[in-house]
């Protein structure tokens, strides 16, 4: 690149350079700046918050760190807290590992020379691009005993079912499979791609050799795939820390407080009870899980041989 | 989870032939050879036409007058009597607020994003994995994280319940989309074009604007679709951030369920309103969208 450049800066290939650096620069900070201002700024906002008692009903709150603790020796005494944290593994672990199931197995299936397969393929995105509020009502109509036609096509066979998101037992796993109907297609897509890098000379080889179809997914679809399977995991995990709408609608946290995941626990107590500074301590945490994996996936990605830049 | 079994097990038994279904076989069944042939076809449709029921339901029940919004029935007259009767209250203005602030995003975060991204494609410095990784990380935190300074800095400036006050609040996950997908379209143009252009005199800016710009359009134009539908799509901020001016099509819908008693077939008016956007925009520019929504997972 430098050598075509210099013929034009012959006489100073270094003043070019730096040109080039100082036009770069100029490209790059304004997005810096305003990246910084609108996540680094808040996210120092929300530490310093979260080590006051602040809370709008009581302004005297506002600034006092003679405590800086408080909250968070809190969270480790709040049984909601912790029950909240309780609710979200069993929902975020239940519905990604539906979700890497479902796609898995839908990606598979899709994945042959057929005109038909290749048109419907986009079709099977729309539950992942619906504005998640729609989901939302899409289950609450179908979960909502007296409207919905599942409800109603049981009833005429003999087995009339409780509502399952009025039901403590049930409603936990009735919001997990909505999570998994909206998620599916992104498991799905991510293995379709993968799918289509991979060579065919292993595959052909193996088939000469006589493996079964259970041994060519196995031994060579596995792995060339596994991957993108746990960067889809890991994915999914972090986004379902913020599943919002679908429980917003479907059960706002209850029957009680069974489905009343972290993110949610912290929007109450924000929102409802106006505790700023324990929200603050309660969003801190979640933001520190979400590092945590992003570091993660960071640290694979970077350890991933097949990756082509970094 | 019948379907997902059978469908685990489809590529993986059956030693056969190529594109047959184990599950549907039947020994001297004369379909057999269809089943072979479009066996893996039929299943996906099946599979479709059951993932998507829920989805069809709700756009049906739209199109029902009020009175019989639950009959079995499939056959009834369809009526635009829900449509019309949303677009009299306030919703119109709801969902002229969702466009104003998904456009407004869209313009600011492709304005502010688009010179960035190119900058860290073609300049390599030392901290560009640290960068990178940082605004990786700003789409990844949680909305709560960044609502509570959000909420009351707003409060103290006065931006909340503005539209300008939630575009801005959108650049939190635009301005990462943004960056991180136009890297990928920036890299696919040859830089040897470029520093024709710098021979020929272009400045650096001056080059990126003739030569490279026009040649990832395409991208932009996804890019740009994507950044829409994200903002489109949210309902936490403007939940939190709007009252009574900026509400946005989605908080709109939930104040139905809340306020105005379950007439569904508004509800489901609405909903089929605030989807068709972002399906129409899906179906239209697919090929990019999934490149799109797969950005940060699978290199291509």
């Amino acid at each position: 690149m430098a050598g075509s450049v210099s013929i034009r800066h012959a006489a100073s290939p270094r003043g070019w350079e730096a040109e080039r650096r100082r036009a770069f620069l100029f490209g790059l900070a304004p997005s810096l700046l305003i990246l910084g201002a609108i996540t680094l700024v808040p996210a120092a906002a929300l530490l310093l918050i979260s080590l006051t008692p602040l809370n709008l009903l009581d302004p005297a709150g506002t600034f006092r760190f003679d405590d800086p603790l408080v909250n968070y020796r809190q969270l480790l005494d709040d049984p909601r807290f912790i029950g909240s944290l309780w609710v979200q593994v069993r929902l975020s672990l239940s519905s990604v590992t539906l979700q890497l199931a479902l796609g898995l197995a839908i990606a598979l299936l899709l994945n042959a020379n057929s005109r038909v397969l290749a048109a419907i393929r986009s079709v099977f995105l729309i539950p992942m691009v619906l504005p998640p509020i729609v989901v939302a009502l899409i289950w609450k109509i179908l979960y909502t005993s007296d409207v919905s036609p599942l409800h109603r096509a049981l009833e005429q066979i003999g087995l009339p079912l409780r509502s399952l998101i009025a039901n403590p037992d049930t409603a936990l796993w009735a919001i997990s499979i909505a999570e998994t109907w909206q998620w599916f297609p992104f498991t799905m897509l991510m293995v379709l791609a993968a799918l289509q890098m991979i060579p065919d000379e292993p595959l052909e080889a193996a088939r000469i050799d006589g493996a079964n179809r259970w041994q060519l997914f196995r031994y060579i679809v596995l792995p060339y795939i596994r991957p993108v399977l746990v960067v889809c995991a890991l994915f999914r995990l972090i986004d379902s820390f913020k599943a919002f709408p679908l429980i917003y609608v479907l059960t706002n946290g209850g029957p009680g407080t069974v489905t009343e995941v972290t993110n949610f626990y912290g929007f109450i107590q924000a929102f409802n009870f106006s505790y700023w500074g324990y929200a603050s301590a309660i969003a801190v945490v979640m933001l520190l899980a979400v590092l945590a994996i992003s570091w993660s996936i960071s640290r694979f990605k970077g350890s991933d041989g097949n990756e082509r830049h970094d | 989870m019948n379907a997902t079994t059978d469908t685990l097990r489809l590529p993986q038994r059956g030693s056969a032939g190529e594109h047959d279904v184990p599950a549907l076989r039947r020994p001297g069944a004369r379909p057999l050879g269809w089943l072979r042939r479009h066996g893996r076809a039929a299943l996906a449709v099946v599979l479709l036409l059951v993932l998507m029921f829920p989805f069809l339901w709700l756009v049906q029940i739209a199109f029902r007058p009020a009175e019989g919004a639950f009959d079995d029935s499939l056959l009834f007259t369809p009526t635009l009597e829900a449509f019309r009767a949303l677009l009299q209250g306030n919703f119109a203005r709801s969902f002229a607020n969702s466009l104003v602030v998904s456009s407004l995003s869209t313009v600011l975060s492709l304005a502010i994003g688009v010179p960035a991204a190119y900058a860290l494609t073609r300049w390599r410095f030392r901290a560009r994995g640290r960068v990178a990784l940082w605004i990786l990380i700003t789409r990844m935190a949680p909305p709560i994280a960044f609502t509570i300074p959000f909420f009351l800095a707003y409060r103290w400036i006065g931006l909340l319940d503005t539209v300008w006050g939630l575009a801005l609040v959108y650049l939190t996950f635009n301005l990462a989309v943004v960056i991180w997908l136009m890297q990928g379209f920036f890299e696919a143009v040859p830089a040897a074009l470029e520093e024709a252009a710098w021979i020929d005199g272009c400045g650096v800016w001056s080059a990126f604007w003739r030569v490279t710009l026009p040649l990832a359009a395409p991208g932009v134009a996804a890019t740009a679709v994507l950044c829409f539908i994200f903002s489109w799509n949210d309902f936490f901020y403007a939940l939190i951030l709007t009252r009574t001016h900026a509400v946005t099509a989605p908080v709109a819908i939930v104040n139905f369920l809340q306020y105005e008693g379950w007439e569904w077939t508004k509800i489901a008016a609405g909903g089929t309103l605030v989807m068709l956007p972002v399906v129409a925009f899906t179906l239209l520019v697919r090929k990019y969208l999934v490149r799109g929504l797969t950005a940060g997972g699978v290199k291509d």
